[in-house]
């Protein structure tokens, strides 16, 4: 896992809104707010089984948003 | 038979002279009387007699990605109209309803596709068929607060499945969904295998919440005698079956249990009988464990249900007219005190 730790890279990841915001199952059986920012992380994080584009178009979009505001 | 017995009904040739409404294809198609064209034809004869007999009960058993393909509106508006009385369906159709009526689109896909980029960008592919997964996750976010609300509502009272999709219906706005029409017109939804879908894992999500005080039950064997007093009541039965599997058994093995066998059955299906299995099953198959009555209007539809029924619902609605008002029967029943529903 290159990008390093992730909502979006966990296995427990559910998409919510592409690529920004997850579902966290976890969160929710503990009566937290489950949407969580797919570029969050927790102590519960466990390594993701497939890998998927999540991380990495969240941080192309943060990136994206990031020089946006520069400019 | 005599020689001239085979040979009474020559086969008359399709015409296409100009603009033909759905049920004159229809009648064209009778007029051939042969392959796929001859049944189809049929099928709309005998779903126009189940709606025309005053004392028949319509079950329609769906499976299949009916909904997703865009056979949503079809079946909610025959809800609505009280031609069909009873749906008997998956889990899964009542899911791909559920995510429409709470936002969620179906979209025109491709089966020519890199399906692991698929899984990369989380888009599930039915066909040519994509959703995303995010429009399941909502509506598990949505309906397990609905799990907790019916719950509390219902006071550990163990429900049947058609009175989850009451609860459910209820608790749904949009009116092109299945599950408010239902709801609406009081047309039980009976989802035998409901926990394999999407509503078992939003229950296992529902269920995991920390002090869960109010945790949904579903009875599985509730729904039994509400579904065979529906056929026993009734002094006619007809079937439609857009697929198989487990609709398509329930409601054969609720008109054998009832020993009442349908009256009218119509199957439309792409399966074949050879594996042995349900879903391709003949209906002459069916007749010899009393499912179907021998002497019954049946046809089987060999078919792409997306094709072939909503051909059959326009025929049969153009054939009825507009001035066609159905009373269904045990809605008359109950009426004169005689129905326990």
């Amino acid at each position: 896992m290159s990008e390093g730790r992730f909502c979006g890279n966990c296995d427990g990841h559910n998409l919510y809104e592409y690529p920004m915001k997850m579902f966290c199952s976890k969160r929710y059986a503990k009566n937290k707010d489950p949407i969580v920012d797919t570029l969050g992380c927790c102590d519960d994080w466990e390594p993701v089984t497939q890998e998927c584009y999540c991380v990495r178009e969240a941080l192309k979009q943060q990136k994206s948003k990031d020089s946006g505001r520069r400019d | 038979m005599r020689r001239d017995d085979y040979l009474q009904k020559p086969v008359k040739h399709i015409k296409i002279s100009g603009a033909l409404t759905v049920d004159q294809l229809m009648q064209q198609f009778r007029n051939s009387g042969s392959f796929g064209a001859g049944r189809l034809a049929k099928a709309c004869d005998v779903y126009e007699k189940m709606v025309r007999d005053e004392e028949c009960t319509v079950f329609l058993a769906l499976s299949g990605a009916v909904v997703p393909a865009g056979m949503r509106a079809v079946i909610a508006d025959l809800v609505r109209s009280r031609l069909v009385d009873v749906i008997v369906c998956t889990g899964a159709t009542m899911v791909h309803d559920a995510i429409e009526a709470l936002g969620g689109h179906h979209y025109k896909g491709s089966w020519v596709v890199d399906d692991e980029e698929l899984f990369k960008y989380h888009i599930f592919r039915i066909y040519d068929i994509f959703v995303p997964e995010e429009d399941y996750v909502r509506i598990d976010y949505q309906l397990a607060e609905m799990y907790r609300e019916i719950a509390a509502k219902r006071k550990g009272e163990r429900l049947s499945s058609d009175e989850f999709a009451w609860e459910l219906g209820k608790r749904l706005k949009d009116p092109n969904s299945i599950l408010r029409a239902a709801y609406e017109a009081q047309v039980p939804i009976f989802i035998p295998a409901v926990r394999d879908s999407e509503f078992g894992f939003i229950h296992w999500l529902h269920a995991s919440q920390e002090n869960q005080k109010d945790v949904l039950v579903l009875d599985a064997f509730k729904e039994v005698p509400r579904i065979c007093e529906i056929c026993s009541k009734s002094p006619r039965n007809g079937m439609i079956v857009i697929g198989g599997g487990v609709p398509r058994n329930t409601v054969q093995s609720a008109a054998i249990a009832s020993k009442t066998g349908m009256d009218y059955a119509v199957v439309v299906t792409m399966d074949r009988p050879e594996t042995g299995g349900l879903s391709g099953s003949t209906l002459k198959e069916t007749v010899s464990w009393g499912k179907v009555k021998g002497e019954a209007d049946k046809v089987m539809v060999i078919g792409d249900a997306l094709i072939v029924f909503p051909l059959i619902v326009a025929s049969v609605v153009e054939r009825l007219g507009s001035g066609f008002a159905r009373v269904p029967y045990l809605r008359r029943l109950q009426a004169d005190g005689g129905g326990s529903k």
